[in-house]
């Protein structure tokens, strides 16, 4: 809160301290500031680039000025509809992120080229289609906001602007979403494994970014009164990327930093210092391969301490999932999967029919992990059928399969990496437990469960949660990923090779963990593993795989004693 | 008595945070043969990329003719004569068989590789095919050809037989005696211990990433390794 | 009317063919390096001032293609020392990297030649008959050697021990380590490729656009998708690529107008990226 005061001072003071000119300079800077949040929001927080931000930008401003010019008599009308076009342009960002962030990971270049061609387009159009916009002269005559004396409440508005957009950003960062689009760009599958629907979570990352940049756009109009195409163009997108990225993109006030102070000095020294565009450009090419921070980074320390420390939160119990959870039962029903010529399962049909520890052995080929892709939706099959509890899950996303009570343990120790234990934690409480709405509210953060205190009291690590979870050593990661998947509170819980690499006391905790968790969720927990000495220790059943298909099924002692099986493993002379 | 061929000492590595192979030793002279054996998982391919450069080494040395080759990337490995045959992906899938077997000699002829024809004569009658469309055993002799073809002092198999037909193993093995006969170094990753056993001079039994049983074929119980293969 | 419609197809052709050959530097270094160089388009571009330098100095104008060779090189070098190398496998990090090298190049020509635009006059003036119409003898050129290029490419990357290498090392780079191929080596070669095959498209094209620092946004969008909607890692993917893209684009626009013409290319673009994100021709 006191961050806050000092930022509402500051604004308060500038016009003062600055005089007229330079506060109207930084009442048009700040319009664009707010644009500048939405790509920290998009790029910083949740690990893609918009490329054409301006589009945004741009459509709300030439809109705006259609609705001041149409209501020229009754401009308190006109005023109404400003958060409605900043409305639009999110919904318009909505759509194409829902169209173009369709299929997982590699693609984000791909949205960002195509953010970037929109933006070419749009400028295209703006400048050809004069009966409506001006064309490249631009939308003339716009009418200012009603009520406003000199340039000093120019800049008081878009102060005001800035510090609601500030506020909002602010409060989504704190929110179970913004840790959320922070997870999903650090580790995408995992969030996905976890019951988080990630294309969704973009979507409406850049839907926020839009309306952000609508926001601004929506003031823009009626303060500069003209419209240009260069507003929906790539030159002011790229701007907006070179102030964010040089502010700090990671950081709530970096873009505003960055926009505030580089922008306004750049529109000053553009013309008189020599090379100062490309010196820019070269600053921010060094800012991204060696200073990701940006200037945000350098009094990040200090606005920290100024923030004060968080008081110690009251833990708030979580509520039961929201859907009901089928029999923890399992099955493949001649499942086959193909990829090109080469085939990886072959008519494998397994059935984990009851509650309990089973775990699946075979060579290296067999199909284990690939079986377990098919499982958690992540791998098409080719053909035959999965049911979890009954239902058919061969077609489902593998957030929608993880509501129904899967969870899955990764084999390389898969956490976020850069958010704090107790973050790591909480997504997993919220996973199948909040809906959308709550996801906006911060007090989720605080969220426990019976489980998860059991869990802190067995590993006291778990409990110290401000550290960064990438702080924790290999063997602590393994079990922090572990009680993520278990406190989704699954059916059933595939773990793959959950012991590789850990030492034998922490073998020992993992040991304990899994049986405790079979008690505990009366589900099927079933292990891909390598260490014959764990299988029999911990399995009911094991099921040995070859070929992709089925070779053995049986207690430990039988499958040791199988012909077959001793083939497969000592290798033989046909 | 010279340093050996290759050796390494208190290798220690794995990927990222996760430490799979432990403290291992070893070393393999001319004109020897020493073969890692145990079931899948243990680590033998990472120690196989430790090796290589592939993977770095947390701690330990490898040693190359005496020389360290730390810091050394695959290729420059190579260089200074080790050759290896990965046990996963061992072809180039887009080229044809020829093109794998020809990528590296300035003249591209086939005639040095006419005596491995003979023995494996599949790979001459599809030399003209994309080596993608062979079978898994296939590929596993055409990369194996293509290794000791390489006629570096050094070779590095990675489960040569997994897949390939016991005929075509049995010839694998004459062709590794014949190697071993003039003076080239093995280090053979298998779980296959029928092959083993044919061209052993000395075991490396592995589990959970650490050394086992190690010493010559005939000082080693063929039941103590066998509890360390089985399931 | 025959004669119209011989013109039209000529004109398809020579569109689709600028349009490939103005796409296999991005094809190089997207397809087979997996980098997405969005500074792509300056390369084109410094290929284009090289040419109006050229002229400008009164020399012939092939010197412009040594000129544009040599700097292109030198550049793609430095670059790929400095900002791809350290970010091979990190594909987010080198798209906004190359983003700002593209920003940079703009912003060096800008304060070079200014932000206006500059013309270079056609080295081969004059027209051409056959087929009964009239066409201009230099885009009749640029059509024979743009499909010149496109197939010693495919030649040289088919056949040659270097080009095996490369087909190697993007099969399978472990493997090629394994067998003495220093893929870093190969890698930034292959870099300095793909750029100085930009250069080449630009001064190709010099004489027929204007010349300007903005030009070269326009072009690494359009190879982008060529890209997207042929497929990558082939010089099939690329021509059917270039066909769809530049087809419909000079289609749309003799029919309606350039921005309709972008409107579909963009669409079309979208629904591949939605329908078949490997393109219509995958590299198998």
């Amino acid at each position: 809160m006191r961050a806050a005061s000092l930022v509402v001072v500051i604004a308060l003071a500038l016009p003062l301290v600055l005089g007229q000119f330079w506060a109207y300079q930084l009442g048009l800077y700040a319009l664009y500031a707010s644009a500048a949040i939405g790509i920290g929001l998009c790029w910083g927080q949740s690990g893609f680039l918009p490329l054409g931000q301006a589009l945004f930008f741009g459509l709300s401003a030439y809109l705006s000025g259609f609705a001041f010019i149409a209501f020229q008599q009754h401009s308190f009308i006109a005023v109404l509809t400003m958060p409605v076009i900043a409305f639009v342009s999110g919904l318009f960002a909505y759509g194409i992120g829902f169209v173009v962030l369709r299929r997982p990971g590699e693609n984000t270049a791909y949205f960002s080229m195509i953010t970037l061609a929109l933006s070419l387009l749009a400028f295209q159009i703006a400048t050809s289609w004069n009966s409506v916009t001006g064309g490249f002269d631009g939308l003339k005559g716009i009418p200012g906001l009603p009520g406003l004396s000199d340039l000093s409440d120019v800049y008081y508005v878009s102060a005001a602007v800035l510090l609601i957009v500030l506020g909002l950003a602010s409060w989504l960062y704190h929110a179970p979403l913004g840790v959320l689009w922070r997870a999903l760009a650090q580790n995408e599958r995992r969030l996905a494994l976890l019951g988080f629907d990630v294309r969704m979570l973009k979507a409406v990352a850049f839907a926020v970014s839009g309306f952000m940049a609508g926001v601004g756009g929506a003031v823009y109009a009626p303060q500069q009164g003209i419209v240009t195409p260069q507003l929906v163009g790539f030159g002011l997108s790229a701007d907006l990327v070179i102030w964010a990225a040089i502010g700090g993109r990671a950081s709530l006030i970096g873009p505003v930093i960055g926009t505030l102070l580089v922008g306004s000095l750049s529109a000053e020294l553009r013309d008189s210092v020599p090379f100062w565009e490309v010196l820019m450009a070269l600053f921010f090419i060094v800012i991204v391969l060696a200073f990701p921070q940006g200037i945000a980074g350098l009094i990040e320390p200090a606005w920290q301490r100024l923030e004060g420390r968080p008081r110690g939160p009251a833990p708030v119990l979580a509520p039961k999932g929201l859907t009901d959870r089928p029999a923890a039962r399992l099955a493949l029903s001649d499942v086959s999967v193909h990829l090109g010529e080469v085939t990886i399962l072959d008519h494998l049909s397994l059935d984990f029919d009851r509650a309990g520890i089973f775990c699946v052995i075979g060579p290296n080929g067999a199909g284990k992990t690939s079986m377990f892709n098919v499982v958690s939706g992540e791998l098409a099959a080719s053909s035959g059928r999965v049911d979890l509890g009954g239902m058919e899950i061969g077609a489902l996303a593998p957030h929608r399969i993880s509501h129904l009570g899967l969870a899955r343990k990764l084999q390389i120790p898969s956490v976020f990496p850069h958010l704090s234990i107790a973050d790591n934690l909480a997504i997993a409480l919220w996973s199948g437990r909040a809906t959308k709405l709550q996801l906006l509210d911060p007090r989720l953060r605080r969220w426990t469960s019976p489980m998860l205190e059991e869990l802190k009291s067995r590993y006291p690590f778990l409990a110290s949660g401000g550290r960064k979870a990438a702080e924790l050593s290999h063997g602590e990661q393994q079990i922090l990923e572990l009680a993520m998947a278990l406190l989704t509170e699954p059916r059933v819980l595939l773990l793959d090779e959950p012991c590789a690499g850990l030492s034998p006391e922490e073998t020992g905790a993992v040991v304990d963990i899994v049986r405790w968790a079979a008690r505990r969720l009366r589900g099927s927990v079933i292990i891909v593993e390598h260490d014959m000495s764990l299988v029999k220790e911990l399995a009911e059943l094991v099921y040995v795989l070859h070929n992709g298909t089925l070779l053995a099924r049986g207690s430990v002692a039988a499958v040791q004693a199988s012909p077959a099986v001793r083939a497969v493993y000592v290798g033989g002379t046909k | 008595m010279s340093a050996p061929r290759l050796a390494f000492a208190n290798v220690t590595g794995g990927y990222g945070s996760t430490v799979i192979v432990r403290d291992l030793n070893g070393a393999v002279a001319a004109g020897e043969v020493l073969c890692v054996l145990g079931r899948n998982g243990v680590g033998k391919s990472t120690l196989m990329k430790l090796l290589c450069g592939y993977l770095p080494c947390r701690s330990g040395h490898v040693l190359l003719d005496g020389r360290p080759i730390d810091g050394f990337e695959p290729s420059a490995r190579r260089r200074a004569g080790l050759t290896y045959c990965p046990q996963e992906r061992p072809v180039f899938d887009d080229l044809s068989v020829r093109d794998n077997l020809s990528l590296m000699h300035a003249a591209r002829q086939l005639g040095p590789l006419r005596p491995y024809f003979e023995r494996f004569p599949i790979l001459e009658r599809r030399l003209g095919q994309h080596a993608g469309t062979l079978s898994g055993g296939e590929k596993k002799v055409l990369s194996f050809v293509r290794g000791l073809a390489e006629d570096q002092p050094l070779v590095l198999l990675d489960e040569p037989s997994e897949g390939v037909q016991w005929e075509n193993i049995l010839h694998m093995a004459e062709c590794i005696a014949a190697k071993k006969a003039a003076g080239t170094a093995f280090l053979v990753v298998e779980q296959n211990l029928a092959f083993a056993e044919r061209i052993a001079d000395r075991y490396l039994v592995m589990d959970q990433g650490r050394a086992m049983l190690e010493g010559s074929r005939a000082d080693i119980d063929r039941g103590r390794i066998l509890g360390h293969l089985h399931v | 009317m025959d004669a119209l419609i011989v013109t039209q197809a000529i004109n398809v052709v020579y569109a689709v063919s600028t349009l490939a050959v103005l796409t296999l530097g991005l094809a190089v270094i997207f397809g087979l390096l997996g980098v997405l160089n969005i500074a792509h388009g300056e390369f084109v571009m410094i290929g284009a001032y090289c040419a109006y330098l050229t002229q400008s100095w009164n020399w012939p104008y092939l010197v412009a293609l040594p000129l544009t060779l040599a700097l292109c090189a030198l550049l793609g070098a430095a670059v790929e020392r400095i900002m791809i190398r350290p970010l091979y496998r990190r594909p987010f990090d080198t798209l906004v990297a190359t983003w700002g090298l593209s920003l940079l190049l703009r912003k060096i020509a800008e304060a070079i030649f200014g932000p206006g635009f500059h013309s270079v006059t056609i080295p081969l003036p004059g027209t051409v008959q056959f087929l009964g119409i009239e066409y201009p003898i230099y885009r009749v050129v640029l059509i024979a050697v743009s499909f010149a290029v496109a197939a010693v490419l495919m030649i040289w990357y088919g056949r040659s021990r270097t080009g095996s290498r490369i087909r190697a090392m993007v099969s399978n780079p472990e493997l090629a380590q394994a067998q003495g191929i220093s893929v870093r080596r190969l890698a930034a070669a292959t870099f300095i490729a793909g750029t100085c095959l930009a250069g080449l498209g630009g001064v190709m094209v010099a004489p027929l656009v204007p010349v300007q620092p903005f030009m070269g946004l326009d072009y690494v969008l359009r190879a982008f998708f060529v890209l997207v909607v042929g497929g990558l890692g082939s010089v099939p993917g690329l021509l059917s690529g270039a066909a769809a893209i530049g087809g419909v684009d000079s289609a749309i626009s003799a029919a309606s107008n350039a921005t309709d013409g972008y409107f579909a290319v963009l669409v079309l673009a979208i629904l591949f990226l939605w329908l078949k994100p490997r393109g219509l021709i995958a590299r198998g």
